[in-house]
């Protein structure tokens, strides 16, 4: 167990942010060369205040007309969002990490607030589950990558919350949290949970189409 | 042109038949597998770039765009109706097998492109990430238009674009003796009326569709009363061109319709007009102002394009034309998708009825948000035999209306030639008995003429 | 600067249990972490005699070891005091943060030997 988690948290955690930030640029500067060489037109509607115009109502809940309509998607959608990032980046237990291999450190959520968002992002991903399980017009464009894509995004913080309560079994529980949070990461610019990397450039794009050409909201 | 109202007993009897559509059999029996995989995959790997890809890797497939389609609203929320299990019907699975899937495949892709979308881009307001679905929708249009398999009456009107640059197959002395019959009947009512031709050098070029000159003359007659009314100097050209539809844009066929539109705008640059004013068209203006003009590479039209809802704002705003009294009955106001959704002119609009009629009831929803017609994007061009598939698939837009027939309305008003034929359509079918008019016959209706 | 004073006061408070502490090891079962302001994770297990028996280690200041100008002192040990009397809430300079100390500590030692527990729950053990 000793040379397993050594093994998960050195040189593979090297590896899935190696893959996870090269991976993300890599698709992203990919998508941007594509779009000069083969649809330049797009950057000539391109237009920072439209952009912002979008995604700023996009990332606020109830500020667009969709939001309103679905408040309890809204809702989870939010929270889980934030929670999926917040909890993580900003979990004591892993700055502590950061602090000790590269002397960085920044503000903590107390623990039990992290363990309350962990719970939120686990009922997020049940509520999306049983969305796509129950709701007609989801489930028909449902494949089984998007149950795979679920699950990765679910692993690191069902197995985050068993290693922080220390339920079943704890080294191995622990080996595994790390491995499911470098899957995630990998999986980040390598599966749709590249909505990620693309929506801010999607959304800028609708955007500005909306404002510039058709001087209408897109929201 | 009114159609009878169709009863109940009527409409229970009507059958949902399989739909024949010979340019659709006939294009799919001389497909090959090979000629699909081969089509597909040219559209998809040298047409298309990034922004497809994009779309499709970004979709999280969370079906947040199901409710913004009339026609998922309209079939009970079945999702083989909504944005995107549409586009899971036709392009996933086409991107999916590398381009692989068979004619059958390719004959529901077609159904489903063609007849089953208007293309009004209701649906990239409710997705989160802002994806085109309407532009995924126009790529599949793409891949059966190079396949040969688009409906044939559409298909039609591209090859009448293709050959007469109008959208009807009116020939050559057809249209100028139209403008004069209606200038001479005009001239009966306004002594000092012109529909000035070929006048270099005009404020404005007026332009058309091609359905007006064909079957709908009096609003020629109409728009020149306006432009006497209101003292515009404007001309109307007699050559090729003066059509501003486009229905090849609606098939995929991106050659011809550059055609049409190069045409058009070299006809205004020749007459040096200031500005193109169009009348109350909705796929035009989104032709002339949005798409058409960029796939020649213009980034903004070459010429101002007016559509005639900012047209008579203006004309109104500016006190030009005299109204008698304003429109007694209580009207409500569709907002077309194309000019409002892809024009921004919802407020205009909104001062023009208000400007011309006593009591406006608004639909809901409406401006931006209203619901399509289910006529644009081409699928009334389709013809009688998706009649009616269509009207069935726009049961919300009826009940929308009943809601402000409820609320005491009791004209519609369309500023669309393919809205105003879908609303008629659906009025009729569900027994709406509301009447629909363009801005132009209200304008016409009320404004002083000489005794 | 309120949290550095209460730890003081903490401090001030607690000298007599301290002194007390340095000659009761032989009962240690786990780190005080009565130093921590708002402790967020059970006390680390740590039992002194049957740790250093199983880890062989004589010398005291294999783990209370002396720094001077952030170079180790050789030969010097520091087991009269609390760790806490050098490592404060935050590092300081080269000198960690008493949290961190504790780990880097007890950390690294265990992955420069492959023995021991090197994941958090394995010390703050619920």
């Amino acid at each position: 167990m000793h040379d397993l988690y050594q093994f998960v948290s050195g040189p593979l955690a090297w590896v899935a942010f190696i893959l996870f930030v090269g991976g993300s640029l890599y698709r992203m500067i990919a998508m941007l060369v594509e779009v000069k060489k083969k649809e330049p037109f797009i950057f000539t509607y391109m237009s920072l205040k439209y952009s912002l115009r979008s995604i700023v109502h996009w990332m606020t809940p109830f500020a667009t007309y969709n939001w309103r309509r679905k408040p309890v998607l809204t809702v989870v959608t939010f929270a889980f969002h934030i929670c999926l990032f917040v909890s993580p980046i900003f979990l004591l237990a892993h700055v502590t990490l950061w602090d000790e291999s590269w002397d960085i450190s920044w503000w903590t959520l107390p623990d039990g607030v992290a363990d309350v968002m962990t719970l939120i992002v686990i009922a997020g991903c049940v509520f999306f589950l049983l969305r796509r399980l129950t709701q007609p017009e989801v489930q028909f464009v449902t494949f089984p990558s998007d149950y795979f894509i679920l699950a990765i995004v679910a692993a690191p913080f069902v197995t985050g919350f068993l290693a922080y309560h220390q339920w079943f079994g704890y080294p191995m529980v622990m080996v595994l949290h790390v491995l499911a949070g470098e899957v995630m990461l990998v999986a980040i610019p390598f599966t749709r949970l590249s909505h990620m990397i693309y929506s801010p450039f999607t959304r800028a794009y609708m955007g500005s189409e909306f404002g510039v050409i058709r001087k209408s909201k897109d929201f | 042109m009114a159609e009878p109202a169709v009863t109940q007993d009527e409409k229970k009897e009507e059958e949902e038949q399989k739909v024949v559509d010979e340019g659709i059999e006939v294009g799919i029996s001389r497909l090959t597998e090979a000629r699909i995989e081969q089509v597909i995959n040219q559209v998809l790997n040298t047409e298309t770039g990034a922004r497809l890809k994009t779309y499709v890797n970004t979709c999280i497939h969370c079906g947040l765009c199901s409710e913004a389609c009339h026609y998922y609203m309209s079939h009970d929320k079945d999702p083989k109706w909504s944005p995107v299990g549409k586009v899971k019907q036709t392009l996933w699975e086409m991107i999916r097998k590398k381009g692989r899937v068979s004619p059958d495949f390719m004959r529901r892709a077609v159904e489903i492109a063609q007849t089953e979308c208007n293309l009004c881009r209701r649906c990239l307001q409710f997705c989160p990430f802002g994806i085109d679905i309407a532009y995924l929708i126009s790529m599949v249009r793409r891949i059966c238009h190079k396949l040969g398999i688009t409906p044939l009456y559409i298909q039609d009107t591209a090859h009448s674009h293709s050959v007469t640059m109008n959208q009807m197959w009116v020939k050559g002395d057809e249209w100028p003796d139209t403008l004069q019959w209606q200038e001479e009947e005009a001239r009966g009512e306004f002594p000092t009326l012109r529909i000035p031709l070929e006048k270099e050098g005009a404020d404005i070029m007026y332009s058309v569709i091609a359905p007006e000159p064909k079957f709908q003359a009096q609003l020629i007659y109409q728009a020149a009363a306006i432009m006497e009314v209101a003292g515009v100097d404007w001309t109307m050209p007699a050559d090729m061109g003066w059509d501003n539809s486009d229905m090849a844009m609606f098939t995929g066929d991106n050659e011809i319709m550059g055609r049409v539109k190069r045409t058009h705008f070299e006809l205004a640059a020749r007459l040096r007009v200031k500005r193109i004013v169009m009348g109350e068209c909705g796929h035009a203006f989104r032709s002339v102002y949005d798409t058409g003009n960029r796939w020649l590479g213009w980034s903004h039209p070459p010429i101002p394009i007016v559509h005639a809802i900012d047209f008579y704002w203006e004309l109104l705003k500016d006190n030009r034309i005299p109204i008698k009294e304003k429109y007694p009955e209580p009207v409500t106001l569709h907002d077309p998708c194309n000019v409002i959704r892809g024009g921004g002119l919802m407020e205009k609009a909104r001062y023009v009825a208000h400007a011309l009629c006593e009591t406006v009831v608004e639909m809901h929803p409406n401006r931006e948000y209203n619901y399509c017609c289910c006529a644009g994007g081409g699928v009334i061009n389709c013809g009688p035999p998706y009649k009616l598939k269509r009207v069935k698939s726009n049961r919300v837009k009826a009940e929308q209306l009943m809601d402000a027939k409820a609320r005491g309305a009791k004209v519609i008003i369309s500023p669309c030639h393919n809205c105003h034929s879908g609303l008629k359509d659906i009025k009729n079918y569900y027994d709406l008995h509301m009447d629909i008019k363009f801005f132009g016959d209200i304008i016409y209706q009320i404004m002083e003429k000489p005794e | 600067m309120k949290k550095g004073m209460t730890i003081i006061a903490c401090a001030f408070f607690l000298l007599p249990f301290m002194l007390l502490s340095v000659h009761s090891q032989e009962d240690m079962e786990s780190v005080d972490r009565s130093v921590f302001d708002n402790p967020q994770r059970p006390a680390a297990v740590f039992k002194h005699e049957a740790h250093n028996e199983t880890a062989g280690i004589e010398e005291c200041n294999e783990c209370h070891h002396v720094y001077e100008d952030g170079k180790l002192v050789e030969d010097e040990s520091s087991e009269d005091q609390r760790c806490a009397d050098c490592h404060g809430p935050e590092d300081q300079g080269n000198q960690p943060s008493l949290v961190k100390a504790f780990h880097v500590n007890c950390k690294g030692c265990h992955k420069k030997q492959k023995k021991g527990p090197i994941m958090c729950g394995e010390c703050h053990v619920r």
